[in-house]
């Protein structure tokens, strides 16, 4: 009898063959990257198939180098293209001028009640869609800096985590915090910075 | 480790659980190589290119200066300490991890450079250094789903080793990361002006290479 981790490596592999499949027909570089970034995500199922703590621990650095991939291939694009401009038409609907207040505010403290890495990556979506209504101009370098302190503070976590594991409650709350704190910083720069001179 | 293989006895170990790091003599001459070209990279000034006019005695000069010229410095220093880190990894999924790292700090040695051919060539780099990250990752993990550690200590040790698959899986990965026949791809790449920076790239696909042939050897 087949298991289902096999099962699960063919629909996988699958995936990835419709993946190549489309890249062979694809001509557009946007298109190509989005179809690259689409089998990325294939790869991180791969480790997901594992299904064990050790599993789920691989798949984050898994997705931060393929994020910071991408990101670096788009920032390859952009420089190729010259698009180093804040488009003068922006994307507005009705929404946008009268939810930004109270759904980043929902957002923002539904990710401080779930802290952590999910709840940062929520509080950061309640801050991206904040900024994307309202604009910025805000101090980004002092962002990117409480993001560095917040770094040094999970890393301090975990130094407690081996030292001193009779404080691993401690340890939890600061790596916890630490990391809402970071990737709250982090993630609501996305779109944010284009180069400007505080950037 | 059970058995020398082909990079010769283990002469210093640092272990992280059943992670570990280890130095061999041939570890440690790739691990110097990479610390020697990294510290060319701090320590040289960028060359300059010129392009000489054709038919006359004029000539352009390239140079590399300023901020670029501090991006660059930092982006090749980053892929030698990835380079370094992937020589002496004794987890399969962290050198897969370093490989990858590798590719994202040789797309940014040359993302600063304003020549389109390069740009060009350094998209089309990115694009298969992400889609390569599947075999890699594929391969560890299928090493992880069936022998249930993901160490190269421990994975030499056993009888049975790491899967046939994933070890071409793994190959596939570091190929599309930069070694033959994807190279092609990075070869454009070397048309950047800024010699040790950009030497940097084609020491790192080397490595990477000697490294990758090492591991599927001895596991």
């Amino acid at each position: 009898m087949i298991s289902g981790y096999i099962i699960g490596l063919i629909v996988v592999f699958a995936g990835v063959a419709l993946t190549f499949s489309a890249f062979l027909k694809e001509r557009d570089d946007v298109h190509k990257l989005i179809l690259a970034d689409l089998t990325e995500i294939a790869g991180l199922a791969i480790i997901a198939l594992t299904a064990t703590d050790l599993a789920e621990a691989l798949i984050i650095p898994g997705l931060v180098v393929g994020i910071s991939e991408l990101l670096a291939v788009s920032e390859i694009y952009l420089t190729r293209e010259k698009l180093f401009f804040q488009p003068e038409k922006l994307f507005t609907i009705e929404v946008m001028d009268s939810a930004p207040g109270i759904m980043g505010a929902v957002l923002v403290i539904f990710g401080i009640i779930l802290s952590g890495f999910t709840g940062g990556a929520v509080a950061a979506t309640g801050m991206i869609f904040y900024f994307l209504c309202k604009g910025h101009k805000e101090r980004f370098s002092l962002v990117e800096t409480v993001s560095a302190y917040a770094w040094v503070l999970w890393i301090a976590a975990f130094f407690t985590f081996m030292l001193a594991p009779s404080y691993w409650f401690f340890g939890v709350m600061m790596a916890g915090g630490a990391i809402l704190a970071k990737v709250v910083a982090k993630m609501s720069l996305i779109g944010a910075m284009r180069g400007e001179s505080n950037a | 480790m059970a058995s020398a293989g082909v990079a010769g006895e283990p002469f210093f170990a640092l272990p992280f659980g059943d992670i570990v790091n280890y130095f061999t003599p041939y570890t440690a001459v790739l691990f110097g190589f990479a610390l020697l070209f990294t510290l060319i990279c701090i320590l040289s000034r960028p060359e300059q290119q010129l392009d000489v006019v054709f038919g006359t005695d004029a000539y352009y000069a390239k140079g590399v200066t300023g901020k670029e010229l501090r991006f660059r410095r930092f982006m090749s220093i980053a892929c030698g300490c990835a380079t370094m880190a992937a020589m002496v990894s004794g987890d399969v999924f962290n050198f897969t991890l370093f490989v990858s790292m590798v590719g994202v700090c040789i797309i940014g040695i040359v993302a600063a450079v304003k020549s389109r051919h390069v740009l060009d060539a350094a998209y089309n780099y990115g694009i298969i250094a992400i889609v390569a990250t599947i075999p890699l990752f594929g391969g560890a993990a299928i090493t992880l789903a069936t022998t249930g550690t993901l160490s190269i200590w421990e994975l030499s040790a056993m009888a049975s080793g790491m899967p046939l698959i994933a070890k071409m899986l793994i190959i596939v990965g570091v190929m599309g990361e930069g070694i033959a026949p994807f190279y092609a791809a990075k070869a454009e790449l070397f048309r950047a002006p800024g010699a040790p920076y950009v030497i940097m790239i084609h020491v790192s696909s080397l490595l990477m290479f000697l490294r990758v042939v090492e591991i599927l050897l001895t596991v």
